[in-house]
């Protein structure tokens, strides 16, 4: 199998560098607010563009196939099912209080995993070596070298539909018995 | 200046920490529910980064195939998890996690 000639090197393009500093800082402030927002459809909204930017973030750096899949599918279809459960129900704005029991936690939890990822990326050495380019692009590794995950994905996402779909036909929810 | 490995891995790092805050603070399953999306695109960005940046992949691609698999089963488990907000609002009124505390 042919090797790529040269060990990946970071990207020193000026604009794109800018483009991708812009796209990160803008995905980790709209998660932000996906998390802070009170009302469940302006963070259903900020959730859409967190995934649009992420999408944007492979556009830069994996295939194309992937930025394609991450745009129209995964966001559209996330975004539709959240929109889809939004319209079942009128739970839409937070009764939680900001910066109660919870939030405090939660942020606990949230910086020292923070902490523990940023501690562990920066004091590792991360070992480089060629990629091997095998001469297929991201469909051929998919349908070639991951052939069995991706049985197993499309028998997941079968389960997943059935699955959901059988929990909406429910009338009620099973209660045990003497209650 | 430069885009390197690093960069993206903190904020990789970055979104998992704000979607596993979501997961703890939150009591609106729709917002845990949008938490784990967060640290599974968090997951799939490093992923990437890795292949494109840092510890060779097997494949140049395979940190891209790894990111469809993560997405498309963060999809299934919205999917899933969404259905069963959805009972639970048909039952408390509510879509918050400790609905049925009473």
């Amino acid at each position: 199998m042919p090797l790529i000639g040269a060990l990946p090197q970071p990207i020193t393009s000026a604009p794109l560098v800018i483009l991708i500093y812009v796209v990160l800082v803008l995905m980790v402030a709209s998660a932000l607010a996906t998390v802070f927002l009170r009302s469940t459809v302006f963070a259903t909204g900020a959730f859409a563009a967190t995934m649009v930017l992420v999408a944007l973030l492979y556009l830069t750096i994996a295939p194309f196939l992937l930025f394609a899949v991450q745009l129209l599918v995964f966001t559209t279809v996330s975004a539709a099912l959240l929109v889809g459960v939004l319209r079942r129900t009128t739970g839409l704005d937070s009764t939680q209080e900001p910066f109660s029991r919870e939030w405090i936690i939660g942020a606990a939890v949230a910086a020292a995993v923070l902490a523990l990822l940023v501690v562990i990326v920066a004091s590792t050495s991360w070992p480089l070596r060629p990629s091997v380019n095998t001469g297929a692009g991201l469909g051929g590794t998919l349908t070639n070298t991951y052939v069995v995950g991706l049985g197993v994905l499309v028998v997941l996402l079968a389960s997943a539909a059935l699955g959901s779909g059988l929990l909406l036909a429910a009338s009620t929810l099973h209660r045990p018995r003497g209650r | 200046m430069n885009a390197g490995l690093n960069l993206v891995l903190a904020a990789s790092a970055a979104l998992f920490a704000v979607g596993a805050f979501a997961v703890v603070a939150r009591r609106s399953v729709v917002l845990m529910l949008i938490g784990t999306q967060f640290m599974f695109m968090a997951g799939s960005i490093a992923f990437v980064a890795f292949a494109r940046f840092g510890f060779g992949a097997v494949n140049a691609t395979a940190g891209a195939a790894v990111a469809i698999f993560a997405g498309a089963t963060a999809v299934a488990e919205l999917a899933v998890g969404l259905a069963m907000a959805a009972l639970i609002y048909r039952e408390h009124r509510s879509l918050a996690i400790d609905a049925d505390r009473g």
